[in-house]
């Protein structure tokens, strides 16, 4: 390791906009309680599977009253209006941010497959000079993060981050490095991704989606795959001294991030594990801490038969043990595969779970799948008393990254 | 930066429509050779215009190995081909690489745009059925980079980063921190983008498309022209490339990142976040403007782009701004996207070795706003030690690399 001295990142806000609540405290308290964000379709015919769907109740109005909505596809919306969540919840103020240089670091699968398609398919049907030049600019993936330093006034960096699902974890990571290296000292971070018919239907001929009735459950004997959902975090992350100065109100602080790649292509399922095992150990290294003091992990399962598998595989063989008193949650058993958002989602409850001391369980898992290894699967919420929290986030193409979060003192 | 580890490149690889490979490309940059022509890869015929600076001679055959070649993409394709091209380069065999230390992290404007394209074909002739399975599987951004390292068996960080226009430069600077932190041993970074219906309907839609030649900072310049290519660079500590006896080419010295905060597709008017991205890299590299030999410019023929960019390097270089050979290679293989910025950083790390500039052709008349050194026409014999690679983006990215000449 580079033995130059690295700065410490305080977490001192959060934003979500989700199927189960837009703040931190209402989708910790949906999470606790079992609830799940499953939506039926109706505008999706002939298609199979099931999804934690879209937000129905998202009107970004409510969030960004008397200005023009109209350059703002639903990503952007989406992110615009959950960076306002955390920067108020952070106290980053519009004064603030004119004097000192936020940036932002925003994880997508997509950005928006929708604008991006509809601008296509708008030219094909009426002609090239028809085209939507407003649509146009929402058609380059970083669109999102371009449109909410521009409502925000963010002027530090503003990097977009694309590792399929495992994306907003990989920001959260990236910003995180930042900050301790020095480069930046105050970074908005997370991810986030739409709802819309174009993925739902690839990811539905992939074969990838739940094929039975109930809402997919993560380590399921039964498990056939996920169901897709809409969701955005952001995480107001700040050099923890300049934080400190501003007599910011500090949740809890970034230790470390890890990153492994599995480059067998899923084809050897011993590797995957590896991979995601490598991640874990990177994570832990990095924060310079070790197993014992981790107190509970959130892990990235979310019904697929095969990576569910992997990652129990893989918390199993770094546990030496120590697997009946580390509890494992899955908050994706309600979220549903929110993809850009889920390491976000994950990371702004493991911070409501550490500051409660109650983690939310793995919804449905009466009985977990016989084959994996045995491991502390929270069936009930469950109350913790420890102060560390690991998450996971796999992606479905081979990327898996771990973020350790610890409360402050 | 300049604190830590220090960062070089060993290798260099990339793809474009002037040429495969370090020598082809160089030699076709030195004598200035332009990769337009009509557009092929689909119908213009609706188009008000129709050029295009595409690749033709390409086959993935010979760089796809392990993987399925006419499965993937070709933006993954190039990146591959790129890649395999930067190893060679470097002299290294992906066999005696610690591939659990070496990642890939790669930036794109489109990623795989061909595959939306199509599933966009079956929507609008009602075949939504002929949809399959590689639409998820083949077309989401961050399979390009998987790709690399699934054919490399490169198994540390990958990672996609799609900061559009100025992508390989922030892909470039990311891989630069992972080995500054000792998170990597090894890392290919660089940019890939396809020839792209979408992005071409929309910049045909802005009008922003030549209809002849692209003339970056020529009084008389109508536009840029789309393009399509990858460029890949090896970095590594200089300690291990030393002691493993690597060629260098030159050190990543440091990085300005920055955002205007002000418009999505129009940069600031008087080149605000530009100019801080200049600051932020000549600080972090600990070098004054006097000390730079180099300016590889994002230069994409627009009038807009080209004006901003003189005043964004006036305000910062001063009066040195006058005396600093400036060169935009878009006017010979158009805007590459994603990928350009990793090709232009190519073009810092071949200028500092060689000890010649690219030119900026097509130029015939000089624009009272832009009356810096744009090294017309003629590629130019200049010592190099220092330069300095910027990029602007979609979102109001901005972007300033900076690479050094590494003393032995």
């Amino acid at each position: 390791m580079s033995n130059i001295s690295k700065k410490r990142v305080a977490i001192t806000g959060m934003g979500v906009i989700s199927s189960l609540g837009d703040s931190s405290a209402s989708l910790h308290s949906a999470l606790c309680r079992g609830l799940t964000g499953a939506y039926e379709f109706d505008e999706l015919n002939g298609f199979e599977g099931r999804g934690s769907g879209r937000i129905t109740a998202f009107q970004a109005e409510a969030y960004l009253k008397g200005r023009n909505l109209r350059p703002l596809d639903r990503t952007g919306q989406l992110v615009v209006a959950t960076a306002k969540l955390a920067l108020a919840d952070s106290g980053w103020t519009a004064e603030r941010l004119a004097e000192h240089t936020a940036g932002l670091v925003l994880g997508t699968m997509f950005g928006s497959v929708h604008t991006i398609a509809k601008f296509d398919r708008h030219a094909l049907e009426q002609g090239p000079a028809c085209a939507s030049p407003m649509d146009f600019a929402n058609t380059v993936i970083n669109a999102a993060a371009g449109q909410t330093a521009i409502w925000h006034n963010l002027r530090g960096i503003n990097s977009t981050i694309a590792s399929g699902s495992a994306s907003g974890l990989a920001a959260l990571g990236y910003a995180a490095d930042l900050i301790r290296s020095g480069d930046q000292t105050a970074v908005l971070a997370g991810g986030a991704d739409e709802f819309c018919f174009e993925s739902f239907c690839g990811f539905e001929r992939g074969g990838m989606l739940q094929t039975s009735e109930a809402f997919p459950v993560p380590f399921h004997e039964a498990r056939t795959g996920f169901a897709v959902g809409e969701a955005a975090g952001l995480l107001m992350l700040e050099e923890w001294e300049s934080a400190m100065a501003r007599g910011a109100r500090i949740l809890a602080e970034v230790r470390g991030h890890g990153s492994a790649f599995d480059a067998s292509a899923g084809e050897d399922r011993a590797q995957a594990a590896r991979s995601i095992a490598r991640a874990m150990t990177l994570a832990l290294s990095d924060a310079g801490l070790s197993w014992h003091e981790v107190d509970c992990i959130s892990a990235s399962a979310n019904g697929s038969v095969h990576a569910d598998r992997d990652e129990a595989v893989a918390i199993g063989s770094l546990l030496n043990g120590r697997g009946p008193d580390l509890a494992v949650t899955a908050i994706k058993s309600m979220t549903g595969e929110i993809l850009g958002a889920a390491g976000a989602l994950q990371a702004i409850d493991m911070v409501e779970s550490l500051r409660s001391g109650m983690l939310p369980a793995i919804r449905g898992l009466e009985q977990n799948d016989p084959c994996l290894p045995e491991l502390n699967f929270c069936r009930q919420p469950r109350r913790i008393d420890g102060s560390c929290g690991l998450i996971n986030s796999v992606g479905l193409d081979g990327n898996a990254g771990s973020l350790l979060i610890s409360m402050s003192n | 930066m300049s604190a830590g580890p220090k960062i070089v490149v060993t290798g260099i690889g990339m793809v474009t429509s002037i040429g495969t490979g370090r020598e082809a490309f160089w030699n076709a940059l030195l004598a200035g050779r332009c990769g337009f022509g009509p557009v092929r890869s689909f119908d213009t015929s609706r188009f008000g215009v129709h050029l295009g600076a595409e690749i033709h001679d390409f086959r993935p055959e010979d760089y796809v190995r392990k993987l399925d070649a006419r499965a993937i993409g070709r933006s993954s394709q190039l990146a591959i081909a790129a890649a395999r091209l930067a190893l060679t380069d470097a002299g290294l065999n992906a066999e005696d690489i610690d591939t659990e230390r070496a990642g890939v992290c790669a930036g794109t404007t489109s990623g795989e745009p061909h595959f939306i394209e199509r599933f966009d074909d079956h929507y609008v002739q009602g075949e939504l059925k002929k949809v399959g399975r590689e639409f998820i599987t083949r077309y989401p951004c961050h399979v390009v980079p998987c790709h690399v390292a699934m054919e490399l068996g490169f198994s540390g960080e990958t990672m996609m980063i799609p900061t559009a226009c100025a992508a390989g430069n922030y892909a470039i600077a990311h891989a630069a921190d992972l080995l500054r932190s000792g998170k990597a041993s090894i890392m290919l970074a660089g940019g890939a983008d396809s020839f792209s219906r979408i992005t071409y309907t929309g910049f045909a839609r802005l009008g922003a498309i030549a209809p002849d030649v692209c003339r970056p900072f020529d009084r008389n310049r109508k536009g840029m022209v789309p393009g399509e290519g990858a460029a890949m660079l090896l970095l590594e500590l200089k300690e291990n490339a030393m002691a493993r006896g690597a060629r260098i080419y030159c050190e990543v010295a440091g990085y300005g990142l920055s955002c205007d905060a002000h418009h999505m597709t129009a940069a600031h008017p008087q080149g605000e976040g530009a100019a801080r991205a200049i600051l932020r890299a000549l600080e972090q590299s600990g070098l004054a403007p006097e000390d730079v030999d180099y300016i590889s410019a994002h230069g994409t023929g627009t009038a807009t782009n080209d004006r901003l960019e003189t005043i964004a390097v006036k305000k910062t270089f001063g009066r040195q701004a006058y005396k600093v050979p400036i060169s935009s290679i878009k006017s010979m293989l158009g805007h590459t996207m994603g990928a350009a910025s990793a090709i232009e950083a190519t073009v810092c790390a071949m200028a500092i070795t060689e000890g010649r500039i690219p030119p900026t052709v097509n130029w015939n008349e000089q624009d009272p706003e832009c009356d810096l050194d744009y090294v017309p026409n003629v590629a130019r014999n200049h010592q190099v030690d220092i330069a300095m690679n910027n990029a602007y983006a979609f979102g109001g990215n901005n972007s300033s690399l900076i690479f050094v000449a590494s003393a032995a």
